[in-house]
């Protein structure tokens, strides 16, 4: 996955739930600071918390001894990248394309990131980790480029 | 994560009892740190023999997945005992979720505690 280019901010804290609105809270900081738009910046705090929240899942439940996840922020010219790394078990990127079965049924995290972002790509290997990243455009009606 | 200690959680959850109905009053925001305190609490209902509940969502800051999670877990349990689950929320950028993942059409949604009210007297 390769990366995109400008201000890096990098976050890396424990895999435990309660550092997740930390994550949110910087991601709002940069993007208000680049005039997205309060609905822009909505949407990147529930992609950037289901991103960090499968990552502290998949990461070993918040036990302490479980390595620490990485929240990468790049500001780049008229869009924000956001990066989750964890250095979990990874599991087969395939299974975020199958369908929901039924709307009751698990899985909204993935179908609200796809629905929020611009873009969102996640690359996962079985024992590898899995790195997950969204990036979000400024439209003109965001006050941006 | 049940090993993390969610002493405040920064979700408030306060009960209250309307027209028959347990009404949850959330504030804060509501994610997998603080998501389980509002498991527990339906879960407490729902055993204590409440199961028509209402979660009032118009002083939630913030709602992800693992919120929507709790309240679908919720609304199975109580539909598997004949009861309801629905929710107050006047905010669009928590009705928006509700409307990306399709679950505007299975909870029943009120515009205020009034709208309940009204509701409640009609039925």
């Amino acid at each position: 996955m390769p990366g995109k280019e400008g201000t890096v901010f990098e976050l890396e804290m424990p895999a435990k739930a309660k550092y997740v609105g930390l994550a949110r809270l910087m991601a709002a900081s940069i993007a208000r600071r680049m005039n997205f738009a309060e609905e822009s910046i909505d949407d990147l705090k529930i992609a950037i918390s289901e991103m960090c929240t499968n990552a502290i899942v998949h990461t070993g439940n918040g036990l302490a001894e479980k390595p620490p996840i990485t929240v990468r922020y790049v500001e780049g010219d008229g869009f924000l990248n956001v990066e989750v790394r964890d250095q979990g078990p990874g599991f087969d990127p395939a299974i975020l394309d199958k369908k929901r079965e039924g709307i009751l049924s698990k899985g909204f995290g993935i179908a609200l990131i796809k629905s929020l972002v611009d873009e969102f790509e996640c690359d996962s290997r079985v024992d590898g980790g899995t790195v997950a990243s969204i990036t979000k455009y400024l439209k003109p009606e965001n006050g941006g480029a | 994560m049940d090993n993390e200690e969610r002493a405040d959680a920064g979700l408030d959850v306060s009960l209250e009892n309307v027209g028959g109905f347990s009404l949850i009053h959330l504030a804060g925001e509501v994610d997998v740190y603080s998501a389980p305190k509002l498991r527990e609490t339906i879960k407490g209902l729902v055993e204590d023999g409440n199961c028509n509940i209402v979660v009032d969502l118009e002083r939630v800051a913030f709602l992800d997945s693992t919120g929507l999670g709790v309240l679908v877990g919720g609304l199975k349990r109580v539909k598997h005992l004949r009861g309801e689950l629905g929710i107050i929320c006047n905010q669009e950028k928590i009705l928006r979720i509700f409307r990306i993942t399709g679950l505007t059409k299975v909870f029943p949604i009120y515009r205020s505690r009034e709208d309940l009210l009204a509701n409640v007297k009609e039925a």
